[in-house]
């Protein structure tokens, strides 16, 4: 049983004065403070749509009444499609989803505990490999082509994405080139640009810098997606005591004001575009300042993004499931497992980096995605929750089997097994002896099998004639 | 129906563990569709051969069951079911075994030796057995061995299946042989032994004919015992 788009929520770290006091000092920073924006467009924008610009510092400031009435434009729910409709999801309200993340310029390989440079060979192979992890609902494109130009990066990440899984493909974008070629392709594969934004094939991302800074390349980024009516993901990534205050607290306005920046943005690019708002906030290692990817404290700030996307109405890109290890050890299954957890459990819509990632989000590896798709099952197992009703309460049951009498043999037993219990895909529950019969393999090792077993078999590409069609009409795409 | 219709069906049903139309298949569907018992009522009143209504029908299921139960698709529930619905199929066939030259297939006893109150994997064996075919007595739990034994005299079974749970009982299955041993009928009977503290090793040690790790291997064994 698959389970996803359940409904989260049952963890709240927010209370709703502390939402309320959150989004009190956003609008006291949105209005009084502003933000930096280095795309002449962009600003030109924020301009038009009332926002009282600096144009020496380059800052947009907007009253307060001017941002709420722009967020209030962006759809509460966005419709994020597979090349297979069972594949779709709707991302909004406290429905959970989860998927991969990126974008990682390496690849761990666990049987030399070595680390080598990632290639598009890769991302074809995860993309099939993903494609078979149930548990994992969409694809975002988790590693980056290191032997490609820049150049090509973007057309070539998206068609591996497409070629090789029926799910729905998000990913980072790099030139606006790029872009326009990614979307070419899209709709290539949906058939037209009108089926395009009907079913959107693929979504895209545009950060912001936080704190309070618009880059002025994701600037124009933002407005091309938002003109063409894709998906747009606007996530923020502040960092405690680096890019915001070292407080949670603090940490939270910095992230909810620099992603609510985008939505803005494209809101007044094209109201009532698809626009996510998103958080990859988490906090530093105050040695050397290294972004940390598998903190409690990473966990937390994105459970309270949740609530404050709830609180805005918009749907939810988090960040949870990494784990800073180098190996895929003990460190590396308790950190993917807790924030993927706190995520889940605060309805976030979706949670992105859920599976593959390691090493401060620097490192994917195979193995990891599979271990990972075990642990977000149980995830969703935990959103699920208990359900009581006569039926699960069994009171006639208990009547019929009576004291010291038992429950294997009975019909409710069977009915409710597989829905009550959640069936592990890899965790091990061999007796020692088994186990040991069957080469008392470590984690990694069956993950590397299932791996194998999952690549080989049977793979997915996209149809002769759509392939065909890109590939000559789309240059510098790697067949 | 046609008569591979009818026993395909049959085999279809025992591995969803339907006994009767009222049952649902694995995946919850089925519901209202004939189960095993309807489906084996109906191939007697079309006089179909009560050997192919066993072999090609139950036999075969169960077969799958057990592979599916090593590969770990099933459950413990999901094998008793199965294992019912032949047990129930087998009851409706049990009158027209004579007749059809099928020797039916031996008696068991079964017990939890004495101090151990531990049934479900002793009641577990009893279903399996009957869906195989076998007449099963259960005597129960925290048996005597001299119950047993009395029982033996009586019952005339051709197997005996004792039954252990704690470390701290499994000796008196040792106790039950050795009351068997004196009372004169050991020879009379096979002992097979199971229960998760118990090894072949140990089934050895204390003189046992057998031992089962599971369910499965429980009636495997007791195939094996009945064809030597």
């Amino acid at each position: 049983m698959i389970r996803k788009g359940l409904a989260g929520g049952s963890y709240q770290p927010l209370t709703k004065e502390s939402i309320a006091k959150i989004d009190q000092t956003v609008m006291r920073v949105v209005e009084e403070v502003g933000f930096e924006v280095n795309s002449e467009a962009a600003l030109k924008l924020f301009e038009r749509a009332g926002a009282r610009v600096d144009r020496e510092e380059l800052r947009a400031r907007l009253p307060e009444a001017k941002a709420r009435e722009l967020i209030g434009m962006a759809p509460p729910e966005v419709k994020l499609c597979g090349q297979e409709e069972k594949h779709d999801v709707l991302l909004g309200g406290n429905r959970v989803y989860t998927g991969t993340g990126g974008t990682a310029l390496y690849i761990y390989e666990p049987a030399s505990k070595q680390t080598r440079s990632a290639t598009l060979k890769d991302l074809k192979r995860i993309a099939r490999l993903v494609n078979r992890l149930d548990n994992i609902h969409l694809f975002m494109l988790p590693t980056y082509p290191n032997e490609l130009p820049i150049e090509q990066v973007d057309a070539n990440r998206f068609f591996a994405g497409l070629d090789n899984t029926t799910k729905h493909v998000m990913g980072g974008v790099y030139t606006l080139g790029g872009i326009k070629q990614v979307l070419r392709i899209a709709e290539i594969a949906a058939g037209s640009a009108e089926e395009l934004l009907e079913r959107p094939l693929i979504s895209m991302i545009g950060c912001s810098i936080s704190p309070l800074k618009m880059d002025a390349n994701y600037g124009d980024l933002v407005i091309e997606i938002a003109q063409r009516g894709i998906p747009l993901v606007c996530p923020a990534e502040p960092l405690c005591g680096a890019t915001s205050p070292i407080t949670l607290a603090g940490n939270l306005v910095i992230q909810t004001t620099d992603s609510l920046m985008g939505v803005m943005l494209s809101q007044i690019v094209k109201p009532g575009t698809p626009v996510i708002f998103g958080s990859v906030a988490t906090n530093t290692d105050l040695r050397d300042l290294k972004y940390l990817a598998g903190s409690v404290e990473m966990g937390l700030l994105n459970a309270a993004g949740a609530q404050m996307a709830q609180f805005y109405h918009l749907p939810f890109y988090a960040t949870g499931g990494m784990t800073d290890s180098k190996v895929l050890d003990a460190q590396s299954g308790y950190e993917s497992a807790m924030s993927n957890l706190l995520c889940a459990l605060a309805g976030a819509n979706f949670i992105h980096d859920g599976a593959g990632m390691m090493e401060f989000a620097l490192t994917a590896c195979y193995e990891k995605f599979v271990i990972d798709n075990e642990i977000l099952g149980m995830v969703m197992r935990a959103v699920d929750g208990i359900k009581v009703n006569d039926d699960t309460l069994a009171f006639d049951l208990i009547k019929e089997v009576g004291p010291g009498g038992n429950f294997v043999a009975a019909k409710h037993t069977r009915r409710f097994m597989r829905r009550e219990h959640y069936q592990p895909t890899l965790s091990d529950r061999n007796s020692r002896e088994e186990w040991e019969a069957k080469g008392g393999k470590a984690l990694w090792q069956k993950a590397s099998e299932k791996v194998r077993r999952l690549i080989a078999d049977p793979k997915y590409h996209l149809p002769a004639e759509v392939r065909q069609q890109i590939l000559s009409e789309i240059t510098g795409i790697v067949d | 129906m046609a008569k591979k219709d009818i026993i395909g069906l049959i085999r279809e049903n025992v591995i969803q563990g339907r006994v009767v139309q009222d049952d649902e298949s694995l995946d919850g569907g089925m519901v209202g569709e004939p189960g095993v018992t309807e489906l084996v009522e109906e191939a007697l009143a079309k006089r179909l051969d009560v050997r192919d209504i066993i072999n090609k029908g139950l036999t075969e299921a169960m077969t799958l069951v057990g592979q599916k139960f090593e590969n770990k698709e099933y459950y413990i529930p999901d094998m008793l079911a199965s294992a019912e619905a032949v047990g129930a199929a087998m009851k409706l066939l049990e009158p027209h075994l004579a007749q059809s030259g099928i020797k039916p297939k031996g008696k068991v006893l079964l017990a939890t030796v004495k101090g151990d109150l531990h049934d479900i994997g002793k009641n577990i064996v009893t279903i399996l057995l009957r869906g195989a075919g076998y007449t099963v007595k259960d005597l129960g739990n925290n048996m005597e061995p001299q119950s047993i034994v009395n029982a033996v005299r009586v019952e005339k079974p051709q197997f005996l299946g004792l039954s252990a749970l704690l470390t701290s009982t499994m000796v008196n299955m040792g106790d039950t042989i050795q009351a068997l041993e004196e009372s004169g009928l050991r020879d009379n009977v096979k002992v097979i032994i199971g229960g998760a503290p118990v090894s072949e090793e140990y089934a050895k040690s204390i003189g046992a004919d057998g031992y089962g790790s599971d369910g499965f291997q429980a009636l495997a064994v007791i195939e094996s015992l009945t064809s030597t």
